[in-house]
């Protein structure tokens, strides 16, 4: 695992700094996270980073995962897509689920430590089992217009712990308790970003049977609604019209996501065997591969109607090319319009821009070294692990709005 | 006057700093919205938006260093008021207070001189934020003008940052801490003139480093 010293030259000097502060102010004390999944989307990967440049940093970092069934991850999917904006029905026996399965594993897991972070819906139950430290509720979703049946049930946990974190100033709500907003990021020494050979990418492409012939678009995200996979395929069809080009929908599953199969279903009945569109279905530890794709295409897209942060497109970013992407959540944080890439609105919209980038491919290098610079100031790993700690230090003085450590 | 080599009274210590926003859960969707929420935010949330726009590090330099003025030029395309929130010279106040205040009475005046605005788009409300600061030693100090150039040079952007404008504003110095240090413990307040004659306003970070630099190299030709 890589420590500190192996982000010199990458992220800014300051940071490291700053870093290596409150690592010295912190040292010793205990930090543990909480999620739904130790594989499979943006928040395990980043997690599975993080906890290692705590441990090197001297913090004693350590990771849980709440298990439930199929029935409780039904549940937090329903009360995901809820948080998200979707009118969905909770009856009382899914909150009941809900909290029955965070009871259990309550008796299980051990929740003792000086900082503890709840990622997301899933174990925000586990509150009422806190004996000690300051309980954090993190949240990664977009919760700017939340369906309020499943805000409001969901508050009244949000509202026992110290503070709530969000990805953007936007989801921010109306709580008792303190907000902050810490963007999520990526790792530029992950094997999913790191900088890969020309050959190294052409044997990833061919042991996957991917051609090169004709320009790549890429979207990288699970099969879920908010992300609109259906219609990516929709702005292909009408690029095709002008632009011989390939498609490739690379999906990785996570264990928490059962609604994932009926997507893809809706996806392969759209695609209509089209050879040139390509679904890739990735097992956890495609990190390589998703590496090699982002760096063969010439447009990447994530067409996200809703989103959390969308870490895909800090990724994409992070390789210089140009992004495609919703004007919803966290991505107008990374896509400044027009200078790292295009924000749209619909699925014309989207076509319409790709269009425009397959034409002009000089426009599109130009956005995307913007891109990789605008990412390396704001959303490497370094970043954020130095926004937590601050935020801990912050929390333990919070009369203090200047605070000197 | 000092020659180059000179030393300091007190050595100059350089800090860093990062901020950690804390939305306040307020938002505006209109002018009027946005006129009654600065009345009454704490000025904490004031001197966020007038001024930690500089933290953000844009690969592209903003139209306006101030989120008000972005806010009205693209969320309500209202350009006159933009410009004239961009255009008020925070640094001549002496207090948050009094920004507010003036913030205030351009907002009034703009309405009470022009037809209401139209609310901006759904997803586009100017949401309100606080931020903490956390500040930390960087490790570089100067005792002269030759080594204080050095450490410019050196420390992150942060550091202009604070010593500039949290400084003024937050630990309610009188001026930024580069002048008073010059002033006070180098004992060249000609030379501490010509930085509070800058207009930090119209600078990135950066761009400031750079003109404070420009500003004292004369005076520091001859070595650390």
């Amino acid at each position: 695992m890589k420590g500190l010293s192996d982000y010199n030259g990458i992220a800014e000097p300051e940071d490291l700094r700053l870093l290596t502060r409150l690592g010295e102010r912190l040292r010793g004390r205990s930090f543990l996270h909480v999620n739904s999944t130790s594989v499979g989307g943006g928040v395990a990967e980043i997690l599975h980073r993080l906890i290692a440049l705590f441990v090197d940093l001297g913090v004693a970092a350590r990771w849980e995962v709440i298990k439930g069934d199929q029935s409780f991850f039904e549940v937090t999917k329903q009360i995901h897509n809820g948080l998200q904006g979707q009118a969905v029905e909770m009856s009382p026996r899914m909150w009941e689920i809900h909290r029955e399965v965070n009871e259990a594993n309550a008796g299980q897991m051990d929740l003792d430590a000086d900082l503890v972070f709840i990622h997301d819906p899933q174990p925000a139950h586990l509150i009422g089992h806190r004996r000690r430290g300051v309980w954090v509720w993190r949240c990664h979703v977009d919760v700017s217009h939340p369906h309020p049946p499943v805000w409001e049930r969901l508050a009244a946990d949000v509202g026992r712990h110290a503070a709530a974190i969000f990805s953007g100033a936007q989801f921010a709500q109306q709580l008792a308790v303190p907000q902050f907003v810490v963007p999520p990021s990526i790792d530029p020494l992950s094997e999913k970003n790191r900088d890969l050979t020309d050959p190294e990418v052409q044997a990833e492409l061919e042991a996957h049977q991917i051609p090169r012939d004709k320009p790549i678009l890429l979207q990288v995200s699970r099969f879920d609604r908010f992300k609109d996979p259906v219609g990516v395929v929709q702005a292909y069809r009408m690029v095709k019209r002008y632009y011989d080009c390939r498609l490739i929908l690379a999906g990785g599953t996570a264990t928490d996501d059962p609604e994932g199969e009926g997507i893809l279903a809706r996806v392969r009945e759209e695609a209509q065997n089209d050879p040139d569109i390509r679904i890739l279905l990735l097992p956890p530890f495609s990190d390589r591969l998703i590496n090699a794709l982002q760096r063969a295409a010439a447009v990447v897209l994530q067409k996200s109607t809703r989103e959390g942060f969308g870490l895909t497109v800090a990724e994409a970013l992070w390789k210089a090319k140009p992004v495609v992407g919703g004007a919803v959540g966290g991505i107008p944080s990374q896509i400044h319009h027009g200078v790292t890439g295009f924000l749209v609105h619909s699925v014309e919209g989207a076509a319409y821009r790709i269009r425009q980038l397959l034409h002009n491919p000089a426009l599109g290098k130009k956005m995307g070294e913007m891109g990789r610079e605008h990412i390396r100031r704001n959303f490497l790993i370094t970043r954020q692990a130095k926004d937590y700690l601050a935020l801990w230090v912050a929390l333990e003085r919070r009369n203090e709005r200047v605070i000197s450590i | 006057m000092t020659k180059p080599d000179d030393r300091a009274r007190r050595p100059f210590r350089f800090f860093e700093c990062t901020g950690l926003i804390r939305p306040t859960g307020k938002h505006a969707q209109d002018l009027s919205e946005l006129l009654s929420l600065i009345r009454i935010v704490d000025p904490g949330v004031i001197y966020h938006h007038t001024h930690q726009y500089f933290l953000k590090a844009a690969v592209e330099a903003p139209e306006y260093y101030n989120d008000f003025a972005v806010w009205a030029a693209r969320s309500l395309e209202e350009r006159a008021l933009a410009e004239k929130l961009a255009n008020l010279d925070l640094y001549a106040f002496s207090g948050i207070e009094k920004v507010r205040a003036a913030l205030t009475e351009i907002v009034v005046s703009y309405l009470g001189e022009n037809p209401a605005p139209r609310p901006a788009r759904p997803g586009d409300a100017f949401y309100f934020n606080d931020a903490v600061t956390i500040v930390a030693e960087s490790g570089f100090a100067a005792e002269s003008l030759p080594a204080f150039l050095e450490a410019l040079d050196r420390v992150g952007t942060s550091s202009v940052y604070f010593h500039f404008f949290e400084a003024r504003f937050r630990l309610r110095r009188p001026a930024d801490d580069f002048s008073i240090w010059i002033e006070g413990d180098l004992g060249r307040p000609d030379l501490a003139r010509k930085i509070r004659g800058l207009d930090p306003y119209q600078y990135s970070l950066e761009g400031l480093r750079g003109r404070i630099r420009s500003l004292l190299r004369p005076d520091a030709a001859g070595g650390v």
